[in-house]
């Protein structure tokens, strides 16, 4: 392949991504005063704890991506014919060393997680529709994924026949060693009177609450069990957890890059590991490349904006900058993000919901239990309060509490609510604080939930 | 991230930052904008590489650099402050722009009006639904499809992922080309209807398109609806990918079940947008957007306003392209007026210095218009015709597609090669004149495809 005339006019060379030094001969390491700017876009005032729901993008990425798409709305002709198909290539061949898969066409760009889901699922629709599964086979999926990966099951696969195993989590958790039991006793219940199991669907990293899940060995306990395929949703796992495709032995595993790995929205990928099997995946979305391989499918969905998928290479240089690369980032985030949860719940009284070496960059952090939080819409409420009385964005999730007495002796169990922390490089203590005495305040104020519904 | 169990929704007429003073209650009724001057219009397409002659606004469209700072603008404040936009901003946008469209195509309610990616993505959703269909047994093996042979070839591949691989069967339309009149489209048109209600199967779902795209031809849709209806046929999808600002688009008059354009092709959108519009009826349609997210179940236009996080700033600007489109006299129906005149006239320039001639009568082109080329270029395949087009774009700076038309039975130094060439506002007659001189030169060089290596 070609080296690919870049964009701005630089020609650098990518072909060996994975052996490029982590701090570039011509680049310094980047100052805090270099990270305050790229991010001087971030709304001011806002303690934006939250990087976990929609990421984040430097502004170097946005002025990379502005020149994609400027060379498209020049000459898109030349544009389709010359440089997208060589230019998303070359962002899927950086991932696949990112991540280690063996084959650059085991790597599809798509949307977000999401998109990977209903690429996934519905393959296992055909697979009932077809005759290849039989009504009643079952398709395994945690409790707490994410929402929109429950209704995409609802739609592809119960519609289709099949049924769902639900493993309740653990929560608050104190150790992988229970999860990784509950998942082996609800697969094996899951599967009584001989269900076959086609798709287990694990997340590397819960949405809420937030869990660094010990997938490599659920996908080993999947493979004991007789599971067909594997699904790991790592939507949050690129840029804040070591992600070895190899290590993790999955078949499909998709994780989004706008989240944890600097680039614009939207762009994730989904790795298929080349089996038989993963052949007759296809991207629902259906142009011109059908059947030419999901990774050519999903490279051309018709005319759309393409230049998040192509500043993969920019992205690179970017985390670059940083000592330690992308290892180092994920690191320091989540020593700081642990730094201020255990500093959030001293201050208030409570307890983080895992022990730190279950925390990615993201933390549970207990709220007080005075609040009375007691429903995921009263969760809702307050964040918005948080948003709109005290500039600080923080996702909250509801809890019900595992002793069904109302108001229980242990502390611990009064916790109804949890507020997910991020941490991300444009972080600063100062945001935690701000948290800190929002909540010492509301505290101080006598403040509980049913005064949010009254509005 | 926490689900949206309720969006909070501000009053629309909140969004006053997000694009130049506007007052979106009553668009059509406030004061217009000055014209656009000549220099203002050429400004706004000076992002256009100056060096070609683009001639191809069919393919991937064109849009103007006020609507692309506005653009800017929305995707600036989704990152911002995203979890602000995506609670309060974002879905009252999205409405506010299918409800501007839902005025533009003269639809009945705002909810028949989804917006999608492109017009690709609404027939998966279309083809989605008609596969379910025959999964569930509500189709029976062997019912029929029947689109054009000129159906665009993502759809067709669409149609086979999800038509065929279901167990139905698919009938084409075959068009002839050149084309002199609609009667030559009817008549094939029932033709294939017939064929696909033998053996007591039923056509379930007619696929057509309101513009082919190569050949480029006006198909006569609200006739082509009319006999469907009168044949039994269930349903009628058609596919005007770029209808909407380039030719008459009321979803009461063409009568379709569904209707797709794409905005970024003749309405002046980034890329890229396109609405679906799905006919209420007594029958629950039961259509899905193939990438299924927290909205599941709440009507295809609410699953379509969120699929996931991504950029929906294309999906954004429709009011502000309204405002662009209306500083133009007689807004977007003189436009269009204009564009189709401009390459009619264009085009008949070109065959008369050729010695050719137009692949369809001026009614039954748009704002594109197929050309013959001279015959001496001897160009005789699909793989010629692409030749041909990249020979122009990098010998002598000229954007047109080539389309090749096989010759039939008994026909003697028939036109094999036809260019598709289409008139934008941007577009200047010197555009034309260099298409016409390179060809010219072509001739005179005694260039044919068999000569040129691959």
């Amino acid at each position: 392949m070609d080296e690919v005339p870049r964009a701005n006019g630089e020609s650098n060379d990518h072909s060996n991504p994975s052996k490029k030094p982590k701090i570039s001969s011509s680049l310094s390491l980047i100052t805090q005063l270099q990270i305050q700017q790229e991010f001087a876009h971030h709304q001011d005032g806002v303690a934006r704890i939250n990087n976990g729901s929609f990421g984040s993008c430097p502004a170097s990425i946005l002025a990379a991506q502005r020149r994609w798409q400027l060379q498209f709305l020049r000459q898109p002709d030349s544009f389709f014919f010359n440089y997208l198909q060589k230019s998303i290539l070359q962002s899927r061949t950086i991932i696949k060393n990112l991540i280690n898969a063996h084959h650059a066409e085991e790597v599809s760009l798509v949307d977000n997680a999401t998109t990977a889901a209903a690429i996934v699922l519905q393959h296992i629709g055909w697979g009932f529709a077809e005759g290849q599964f039989h009504k009643g086979d079952a398709v395994v999926m945690l409790h707490c994924a994410f929402q929109a990966v429950k209704k995409s099951i609802q739609a592809y696969v119960t519609r289709a026949g099949g049924s769902v195993i639900q493993v309740e989590l653990p929560f608050p958790v104190r150790s992988k060693d229970q999860i990784i039991a509950e998942f082996q006793r609800a697969l094996v219940i899951g599967k009584a009177n001989g269900r076959k199991v086609r798709l287990a669907i694990i997340d590397h990293i819960t949405s809420m609450p937030s869990l660094i899940i010990p997938v490599r060995e659920l996908v080993c306990i999947c493979r004991e069990e007789g599971v067909d395929q594997v699904f790991v949703d790592a939507a949050h796992a690129v840029g804040s957890v070591h992600v070895d495709v190899q290590e993790i032995g999955a078949d499909f595993y998709v994780s989004n890059l706008h989240k944890w790995f600097f680039c614009p929205p939207s762009v994730a990928f989904l790795y298929c590991r080349k089996s038989p099997l993963s052949l007759n995946l296809h991207h629902p979305v259906v142009s011109h490349e059908y059947g030419n391989g999901l990774a050519v499918e999903s490279s051309w969905i018709g005319t759309r904006d393409y230049s998040s998928q192509l500043v993969v290479p920019e992205v690179l240089d970017f985390i670059n900058r940083f000592e330690g690369g992308i290892d180092g980032i994920s690191k320091r985030n989540h020593d700081a993000v642990v730094d201020m949860g255990e500093m959030l719940a001293k201050a208030w009284g409570t307890v983080l919901g895992s022990p730190p070496d279950m925390c990615p960059s993201m933390a549970m952090v207990g709220l007080p239990a005075s609040f009375g939080i007691s429903s995921d819409d009263d969760a809702l409420k307050f964040r918005t309060h948080l948003r709109d009385h005290f500039q600080v964005e923080v996702p909250i999730h509801h809890q019900a509490p595992k002793d069904s007495k109302v108001g229980s002796r242990n502390g611990n169990n009064c916790i109804t609510a949890y507020a997910r922390i991020s941490h991300q490089v444009y972080n600063k203590v100062d945001d935690y604080i701000k948290f800190r005495e929002a909540i010492n305040q509301l505290v101080h104020d006598g403040f509980t939930c049913k005064v949010l519904s009254q509005k | 991230m926490a689900s949206p169990q309720h969006h909070p929704r501000r009053h629309l007429f909140d969004l006053n930052d997000t694009a130049a003073n506007t007052n979106h209650h009553t668009p059509t009724k406030k004061p217009k904008l000055s014209s656009l001057s000549a220099a203002e219009l050429c400004s706004e397409f000076s992002h256009h590489d100056p060096a070609v002659a683009r001639i191809n606004n069919g393919s991937f469209g064109s849009c103007p650099a006020t609507v692309i700072a506005a653009q800017r603008r929305w995707q600036l404040r989704f990152l911002q402050q995203p979890d602000d936009f995506y609670f309060n901003v974002l879905q009252p946008s999205i409405l506010r722009s299918r409800t501007l469209i839902k005025d533009l195509i003269n639809a009945d309610h705002v909810d028949e009006v989804s917006i999608v990616d492109n017009a690709t993505t609404a027939a998966a959703i279309v083809l989605q639904q008609t596969a379910w269909a025959f999964a569930e047994g509500r189709f029976n093996k062997g019912d029929a499809t029947v689109m054009l042979h000129y159906a665009y070839g993502a759809v067709k591949k669409s149609v086979q992922a999800y038509v065929s691989r279901a167990g139905g069967r698919v009938i084409e339309v075959q068009l002839p080309f050149p084309v002199r009149s609609n009667d030559e489209i009817v008549r094939e048109f029932r033709k294939a209807l017939e064929q696909g209600k033998s053996d007591g199967h039923k056509v379930r779902l007619a696929v057509i398109d309101h513009i082919t795209s190569m050949p480029s031809v006006v198909i006569p849709v609200k006739e082509l609806v009319k006999i469907c209806r009168e044949e039994g046929v269930d349903k009628v999808f058609v596919d005007a990918a770029h209808a909407i600002g380039c030719t008459e688009v009321d979803m009461k008059e063409i009568g379709a079940d569904f209707y797709t354009s794409n905005l970024h092709k003749w309405f002046f959108c980034p890329p890229a947008v396109a609405f679906l519009y799905c006919r209420k009826s007594d029958e629950t349609l039961d259509l899905h957007h193939p990438v299924v997210s927290h909205e599941y179940g709440n009507g295809l236009a609410i699953e379509s306003g969120w699929i996931g996080t991504r950029d929906y700033s294309a999906q954004l600007v429709v009011p502000e392209v309204v405002e662009f489109v209306n500083r133009f006299e007689g807004g977007i129906e003189g436009i269009k007026k204009r564009n189709h005149e401009k390459v009619v006239e264009m085009g008949e320039m070109l065959v008369k210095a050729w010695g050719t001639n137009l692949g369809s009568p001026p009614e039954m082109c748009s704002s594109m218009v197929m050309v013959g080329l001279p015959t001496c270029l001897g160009i005789s395949s699909d793989s010629d015709a692409l030749k041909l087009r990249t020979h122009l774009r990098d010998c002598f700076g000229i954007e047109v597609p080539i389309y090749y038309r096989a010759p039939k039975d008994g026909e003697v130094d028939p036109i094999t090669g036809y260019a598709r060439i289409s008139h934008q506002v941007y577009n200047i007659i010197d555009d034309y004149y260099k298409f016409r001189d390179a060809v010219n030169k072509l001739v005179n060089d005694g260039i044919t495809w068999a000569a040129l290596s691959d």
